[in-house]
């Protein structure tokens, strides 16, 4: 009887353990610097719409608007980025915003929870700038993305 | 014996149960027409996610540097507000951190697309503060911006008025390849 009770507490226990605890994994992970609001609502239009180049003014405004910022690696995973380097200025750093819409390799800890992926990057191994040119193909997402005195 | 299995059933259940909670009732959140967008208030603890995760725990919260969670109260799930309410480009944590390490009541929309990796992603549109009757808008980034560049002062929304992207966009252009294929690429683009 006593080990059909640890039986049924081992295996609620790990049913439950996802969302009370979050156990950190080293990982090297390659991809974009995206804005994740335009990427995960839609609001902009698809994926492939809010990203690169035609879409790098505006992750600059969501950046510097406090809107996080994930790092896309190419096989679609998305890494929510709570650090970098030693900024942990998360909500609109200057590190994050320096780096809108380039293509970084990173080394850090992966933290998962309740079904995201959180990166905390403890090395920006090297930064490829901005890769994705998709702008002769979209313009610019937002179409007001470039003022018309700018044009 | 019978009943011993039920129980173990009944447990063994109970986090399914949880993950698969509806929090839509008695929201007033307004839709913004998202694809995956889904009515949810719930309680929760403001946190800072980071500290959460991995122990790093400065005092208040970051100070409105750090991004901030929503500890939800029913199933402990880490809920992370990406957006407030204003229209724009503006986070929640401005206006989550008068509330850090409180417990709060939270009405918005959450968003979960598994096509694109989004789970508990949330768009915060109302606050109700620990120990008040009272809703609040989480609308207060760009008033907290204004105060913060009294330098900037002037016609327009934020971001084209905002010191540090003006900046990037000086150094690099709009489309970030710096400013000789800034011109070329407008060229092409706006021909």
């Amino acid at each position: 009887m006593k080990s059909i009770f640890l039986s049924a507490f081992a295996i609620c226990s790990t049913l439950a353990a996802p969302a009370f605890a979050a156990e950190g994994e080293r990982i090297s992970v390659k991809g974009e610097i995206i804005d994740t609001w335009c990427y995960f609502s839609g609001v902009m239009g698809g994926p492939d719409a809010v990203i690169g180049t035609a879409h790098h003014t505006c992750a600059l405004w969501c950046s510097a608007g406090g809107i996080p910022v994930g790092l896309l690696a190419e096989d679609g995973t998305v890494y929510m980025v709570m650090k970098i380097e030693d900024s942990s200025d998360s909500a609109g750093g200057d590190t994050q915003l320096r780096l809108a819409s380039h293509t970084i390799e990173a080394d850090g800890m992966l933290y998962k929870r309740d079904g995201l992926n959180y990166l905390v990057v403890e090395e920006v191994v090297s930064d490829l700038d901005i890769q994705l040119q998709n702008h002769e193909d979209l313009g610019t997402v937002p179409p007001f993305a470039v003022p018309k005195a700018d044009r | 014996m019978k009943k011993l299995f039920s129980l173990i059933i009944a447990l063994m259940a109970a986090p399914a149960a949880l993950i698969a909670q509806d929090f839509s009732e008695g929201s007033k959140a307004k839709s913004w027409n998202l694809y995956a967008e889904v009515p949810a208030r719930f309680e929760a603890k403001v946190v800072d996610i980071l500290c959460e995760l991995s122990g790093n725990c400065p005092d208040n919260c970051g100070d409105g540097s750090r991004q901030l969670g929503l500890v939800r109260t029913a199933d402990n799930v880490l809920v992370y507000p990406n957006k407030n309410s204003q229209s724009g480009f503006q986070g929640a944590s401005t206006d989550l951190l008068p509330h850090c390490q409180t417990t709060i009541e939270v009405d918005g929309m959450i968003l979960d697309d598994p096509d694109l990796g989004a789970r508990n992603i949330y768009l915060l549109q109302l606050i109700k503060p620990a120990g008040s009757d009272e809703w609040i808008k989480a609308n207060t980034w760009s008033k907290r911006w204004a105060e913060r560049h009294p330098e900037a002062k002037g016609k327009g929304p934020w971001f084209r008025r905002d010191p540090r992207v003006k900046a990037e966009i000086e150094r690099e252009g709009y489309f970030g390849l710096g400013l000789e294929q800034d011109e070329a690429i407008k060229d092409i683009v706006f021909e």
